[in-house]
C-alpha cells in the first residue's frame, strides 16, 4: 500500500471557485488571486500574496512521477524525490532542514503516479534562502556512493512499513499492479525492492538531467511576502538555469479498454479478516466525466450517511470498514471499491453488497437532497484545505500540473456543483459495466484451498 | 479522494502545517555558493481566548478566528477512559462513540444524514482524561450543528441495538490492529508503564472485556460524568465571543446540574524504576517489520517540568532529532524513529519508537536506549539546542493555524486547567529552556536503567542479538498474549 493522502486537496478536482455555492449553501469560497508569470527557460511561476500569518509556503512541481520509472527500476521516481535532499552544488546533505526545521519551518515531498512535489513553510524572512536552495537543487545533484546507499535503505523500510508491516499493505499494492494492463500507472510508486536495489548513481545522474529542467517545473510561492521582490528573487536565482536542449519524454503508452471481467485472488499470512475490492477503469482527471466521478466518491462513502457505510457497516454489517475513492489521474484512473469484511462473514458477501450499491446508483437517480449533501460536504473540505498557505499552494499546483490551467483552481468548483442526478446515474452506467469491473479478494492463508495449498509448499521446497 | 501517495517523510506530513518566528542566522557570502541570508522576522499573535461560566457550572470558551467561514464546536467531558472499572476497559469510550448514534429524537442515520447534509461532520469518543463530542460547519450552519451536539451529549439513548452493532465494530477494529506490529507495541506499552493502575489498559477494550460491557454500564458512566460542571464548550472559528456565548446559552443553559456531587478520582500511578523494568520481545512470526518502542513513566501536564520536558523530548525527536538523525539519517535503518512525551492528569510517560527489518530489531533497541542516555550524560551544543527549540515552537504555531488545530489546542489546556496565556506565553516558555535543564530533566526522569523495551516481531531474526544486551528478555509468543494484565501473559488453561 502507497501512503495514501486525503486528498480533496491536491486534488484534482474538487477546487473551488468564488461564491459558488448553491444558494441554499450561503457560504462563499474565497477566491484565489495568483499572478502568473513564465521565465525565459520555462519555469512557470505562481503566487499568491497572504499577509495573514507570518509565514510563505513553498512548491515546486515537476511533472514527472513513478509513471516515468526507467524500465525495471520501479519506485525510482519516489527513490530520486528522497536523493533531492542530499548533496547539491552548494549544499551539504541534509542542508534542507537546516534552512527549513532549524528555523521553525519543515519541508515534505511527495510523489504521485504522475508529479512529485517539493515543499516548504518557513517563516516569511527566510523567503530568498530557499528560493536560492530550491533554484541549487534544480540545478544539480552531487550525492556520493554512500549517501546514495543509506537513502535507499531508508526508502526500503519505507516500502516495508507501508506495504508488509500492514495488514492490507499488499492488497492495495495488489489493486494498483492488477488494475492497468499496459500503463506503468501498473507500477505501485513505492515500487519493489529488487528493483530498488538495482538503482545506480548513474541513474540518479540521468534521471535528473531528463525531467529535472526548469521546463517541466512549476514554483508557487504562497504568504507572506512582497510581490516585486519575489519577481526579483525569481529571476536571479532560477533565472540562470538552462533549459536543456533534449526532448522531454512523455508517456505514451495508452491503457486499453478491459475486455471483461477478471477475478484475482491472494492469500497472505498476516491478514486477520478478508480485504475485498473492485475496481473500474475511469478517463483521465481531464475528462468531463471527472468532477463526476467525484462526486460519485463523495456520494458511496464521505461520512456516515454515506451509501457504503449506511448498507455495509450499519445495516448489513457485512464489512468492518468500506470505501470508494476515484482515483482520477493524468492518463486514465481508476474508481476503486473497498471492504474490508467483518469477523463471520463471507467475502462473497461484502462483494455483493459493493455491487448491489453499484446497480442502486444505475437504476435509480439519486435525490436532489442527497446531491445537495455531497454538494455541501466539498465546500466544506475545499474551504479546510484553504486555511493554510500549504494547502492553497497545493490546491493551486494541483490545477496548474495536472489539470493544465491555474484557472481551474477558482473554476473547479462551478464544474462540480453542475453535476446533476442524471450526470451522476449516466456516469455510474457508463463505467461501472460488468465488462470493466476487476474484483480482487485478499485472504487469510487458513481460506486457501488444500490443493493449491499444496502447490506452494511444494514450490517453497524447490527454494 | 484519495491520491497514491509516496512521501519523503510520513511523520512530518501528519502534523499540520504552518507559521514560525525565530531567526537562526546563516552566513552568507557570494550569493550563488552559500545561502542568502534572512531578512528581518516578522512577530505573531495568536488569538486569545476568551470564556464565562454558565450558572449550571458549563465552562463556555470562545477563541475567534475568521479568515475563513467555518466553526468548530467541541464539547468536552473532564473524565475519559481512566474512569473505566477494571474489568470493563472500553466502556468510558463506547459510551462517548455511542452519543452519536441515536438520541431520544434522532436515530444514528439521522444524526449523521443531519449534520452532513450541512457539509459538516460529528464524531465522539473517549481519550485519557477526557471525553466528548465535536461539530465542524460552516458558519452559516453553526446554529444547527450545536442543536444537534447538544442533543448528543444531553440526550443519548444508547439503545441495545446500537451497543451491539458497536461492539461487534469494536471487535473487529481490534483484530485488525493486532495485525500491526506498531498498535501491538503500543498496547502493550501501557501495561509496561502502568501496569494494573488506570491508563495501563486499552481505551478502546479488549476482546475479554468488550463482550462484559452491559447497558446499565454505559448509562452509568453518563450519569455520572456527563454533567454541565464536568463539562467544557469550547468553540472556535468564524464567530464572536457573544455569539458563542449565546449559543451555549440556547442549548445547554437549561441543562441541569445533578444534586449529587462528581464522584471524586484520585490515580496512584507507580513510578518507573530498575525492579519493574521489563525488556519484552513479542514473537510475531509473520510481522513484515519489527516495532521497537522503548517506554517509562514521565511527568503529568500539571508538573512544573513540564517545558523542560518538551523541549528535552524535541531534542531527540522530529525529523532532525537525535533518534530519526541516529536512526534514519545516518544508518538507513527506518522510515522514522522518534519520542512522545505524553503528559495526563495523574501521570505521563515517555517513548520512544521505530520500525525496522526484523534483522535489525536488536540494533535499533541499542540505538533507541543509547540516544535517551546521552541526553542526560553527554554535550547539548548551543547551537542544537537552539534548532530543536524552534522546530518546536514553529510545530506548535502550525498546529495552530487551522480552525480544528486551534480548538483542539485550546481544548487541551482547558481539560488540563491551564492558563489560555500559555498560548502566547510558549514560545518564551520554550526560549528559556537551557541545556542544563534538558541534562537535569533527563537524569530525573529519562533513566534508561529504569526504562522498558518491547520489540514486537519475527523474534528468530533478532532474539540472540536481543538477549546479548539484555540477558533477562522475556519472550511472549502473539497467541499468548494478554493486555488485560501487567503480566502480559495469558494465564495458562487447566482444560
Amino acid at each position: 500500500m502507497m501512503r495514501r493522502r486525503f486528498l480533496l486537496t491536491l486534488v484534482a478536482c474538487a477546487l473551488l471557485a468564488a461564491g459558488v455555492a448553491s444558494a441554499k449553501a450561503q457560504t462563499q469560497m474565497p477566491r484565489i488571486n495568483f499572478r502568473e508569470r513564465t521565465l525565459k527557460n520555462g519555469l512557470h511561476v505562481l503566487s499568491v500574496v497572504d499577509k495573514s500569518s507570518p509565514t510563505v509556503a513553498i512548491n515546486v512541481w515537476y511533472h514527472v512521477g513513478s509513471k516515468d520509472d526507467p524500465d525495471h527500476r520501479s519506485g525510482f521516481a519516489h527513490l530520486f524525490e528522497h536523493i533531492m535532499f542530499k548533496s547539491t552544488r552548494n549544499m551539504k546533505a541534509e542542508m534542507m532542514d537546516r534552512l527549513t526545521e532549524d528555523v521553525g519551518g519543515n519541508n515534505n515531498a511527495f510523489t504521485e503516479d504522475d508529479v512529485t512535489v517539493y515543499y516548504e513553510v518557513i517563516p516569511s524572512n527566510y523567503l530568498e534562502t530557499l528560493l536560492w536552495a530550491e533554484a541549487d537543487r534544480l540545478s544539480g545533484l552531487t550525492v556520493d556512493e554512500e549517501n546514495f546507499k543509506s537513502e535507499r535503505a531508508v526508502v526500503e523500510e519505507e516500502y516495508r512499513q507501508s506495504v508488509l508491516a500492514p495488514p492490507y499493505g499488499k492488497f492495495f499494492y495488489m489493486l494498483q499492479q492488477k488494475s492497468f494492463s499496459s500503463h506503468p500507472y501498473q507500477r505501485p510508486t513505492i515500487g519493489s525492492i529488487e528493483d530498488l536495489d538495482a538503482a545506480t548513481l548513474e541513474n540518479v545522474q540521468k534521471f535528473h538531467a531528463t525531467y529535472y529542467r526548469p521546463d517541466n517545473a512549476t514554483l508557487i510561492v504562497v504568504g507572506n511576502f512582497d510581490p516585486k521582490q519575489l519577481d526579483a528573487w525569481v529571476d536571479k536565482y532560477f533565472g540562470p538555469i538552462e533549459k536543456p536542449n533534449l526532448p522531454l519524454p512523455r508517456v505514451q503508452t495508452k491503457e486499453a479498454e478491459r475486455a471483461g471481467e477478471k477475478r484475482f485472488t491472494e492469500y497472505g499470512a498476516n491478514v486477520p479478516l478478508p480485504g475485498v475490492g473492485i475496481t473500474y477503469l475511469v478517463p483521465s482527471e481531464k475528462s468531463e466525466d471527472a468532477p463526476v466521478l467525484t462526486m460519485l466518491d463523495v456520494i458511496l462513502s464521505q461520512g456516515r450517511s454515506s451509501r457504503l457505510y449506511q448498507s455495509l457497516i450499519y445495516q448489513q454489517q457485512v464489512a468492518q470498514s468500506a470505501n470508494a475513492n476515484a482515483d482520477l489521474k493524468e492518463d486514465a484512473g481508476l474508481f476503486d471499491l473497498t471492504a474490508i469484511v467483518a469477523a463471520g462473514k463471507k467475502p462473497e458477501d461484502a462483494e455483493a453488497a459493493l455491487r448491489a450499491e453499484i446497480k442502486k446508483l444505475q437504476d435509480e437517480p439519486i435525490s436532489a437532497a442527497e446531491l445537495e449533501k455531497a454538494k455541501n460536504q466539498i465546500i466544506t473540505s475545499q474551504l479546510r484545505q484553504r486555511e493554510t498557505n500549504l494547502g492553497k499552494s497545493q490546491s493551486l499546483g494541483s490545477a496548474t500540473v495536472l489539470l493544465g490551467d491555474p484557472n481551474r483552481v477558482n473554476t473547479e468548483l462551478e464544474r462540480l456543483q453542475a453535476v446533476t442526478a442524471a450526470d451522476v446515474q449516466r456516469v455510474a452506467k457508463k463505467y461501472f459495466t460488468d465488462q470493466n469491473r476487476y474484483v480482487f479478494f485478499y485472504l487469510p492463508e487458513s481460506m486457501r484451498p488444500a490443493s493449491a495449498s499444496a502447490r506452494v509448499q511444494a514450490k517453497g521446497d524447490v527454494k | 479522494m484519495i491520491r497514491s501517495t509516496t512521501i519523503r517523510n510520513g511523520m512530518l506530513a501528519l502534523l499540520p502545517f504552518a507559521i514560525l518566528l525565530l531567526t537562526v542566522c546563516v552566513p552568507a557570502q557570494t550569493p550563488q555558493a552559500t545561502p542568502p541570508p534572512p531578512t528581518a522576522p516578522r512577530t505573531v499573535q495568536f488569538p486569545r481566548p476568551v470564556e464565562k461560566t454558565l450558572s449550571n457550572g458549563l465552562r463556555v470558551v470562545v477563541v475567534q478566528r475568521s479568515e475563513m467561514p467555518l466553526v468548530s464546536a467541541q464539547l468536552l467531558i473532564k473524565s475519559g477512559g481512566e474512569v473505566d472499572p477494571t474489568e470493563l476497559s472500553g466502556v468510558a469510550d463506547m459510551t462517548a462513540a455511542l452519543l452519536t448514534r441515536g438520541t431520544k429524537t434522532r436515530t444514528a442515520t439521522q444524526i449523521a444524514e443531519q449534520i452532513e447534509a450541512l457539509g459538516g461532520s460529528i464524531a465522539s469518543s473517549a481519550g485519557w482524561d477526557s471525553s466528548g463530542a465535536t461539530v465542524g460547519v460552516t458558519t452559516a450552519r453553526i446554529n444547527s450543528a450545536v442543536e444537534i451536539l447538544a442533543d448528543v451529549i444531553r440526550n443519548p439513548a444508547f439503545k441495545d441495538e446500537e451497543i451491539e452493532r458497536l461492539r461487534r465494530q469494536y471487535l473487529n477494529n481490534l483484530k485488525v490492529s493486532m495485525g500491526q506490529p506498531g498498535s501491538i507495541a503500543r498496547f502493550a506499552a501501557a501495561r509496561l508503564v502502568y501496569r494494573d493502575a488506570p491508563y495501563g489498559h486499552l481505551l478502546s477494550g479488549t476482546p475479554e472485556s468488550l463482550p462484559r460491557i452491559k447497558r446499565d454500564d454505559i448509562v452509568r458512566i453518563h450519569d455520572q460524568f456527563y454533567r454541565p460542571d464536568n463539562a467544557i464548550l469550547v468553540i472556535g472559528g468564524d464567530m464572536t465571543a457573544e455569539n458563542g456565548f449565546a449559543l451555549a446559552q440556547k442549548y445547554f443553559g437549561d441543562w441541569a446540574k445533578p444534586a449529587t456531587d462528581l464522584p471524586k478520582m484520585s490515580v496512584g500511578i507507580p513510578v518507573s524504576d530498575t525492579k519493574n523494568r521489563r525488556i519484552v520481545v513479542i514473537d510475531m512470526p509473520d510481522a513484515g517489520q519489527a516495532a521497537v518502542l522503548a517506554a517509562r513513566t514521565g511527568i503529568n501536564r500539571g508538573s512544573p517540568d513540564y517545558f523542560r520536558g518538551i523541549v528535552s523530548n524535541a531534542v531527540l525527536s522530529g525529523y532532525s532529532g537525535r533518534l530519526n538523525w541516529e536512526i534514519r539519517v545516518k544508518r538507513g535503518l527506518s522510515y522514522g524513529a522518534g519520542s512522545t512525551l505524553d503528559t495526563r492528569r495523574w501521570a505521563g510517560s515517555f517513548s520512544a519508537s521505530a520500525q525496522t527489518k526484523n534483522d535489525s530489531g536488536a540494533e535499533v533497541a541499542s540505538l533507541t536506549l543509547g540516544e535517551i542516555s546521552k541526553l542526560a550524560t553527554g554535550d547539548l551544543p548551543d547551537k542544537e539546542l537552539t534548532t530543536r527549540k524552534a522546530s518546536l515552537n514553529g510545530n506548535f504555531a502550525r498546529g495552530l493555524e487551522t480552525t480544528s488545530g486551534l480548538v483542539t489546542q485550546v481544548s487541551s489546556l482547558a481539560i488540563y486547567g491551564v492558563n489560555f496565556d500559555q498560548l502566547n506565553q510558549f514560545v518564551g516558555n520554550v526560549q528559556a529552556v537551557r541545556a542544563e535543564d534538558v541534562k537535569d530533566f533527563a537524569a530525573e526522569h529519562l533513566n534508561i536503567d529504569s526504562t522498558s523495551m518491547i520489540v514486537v516481531g519475527d523474534a528468530r531474526k533478532f532474539l540472540p542479538a536481543l538477549q546479548k544486551q539484555f540477558p533477562q528478555v522475556e519472550v511472549i509468543p502473539v497467541g499468548e498474549l494478554d493486555l488485560n494484565t501487567a503480566s502480559l501473559r495469558r494465564a495458562v488453561s487447566k482444560n
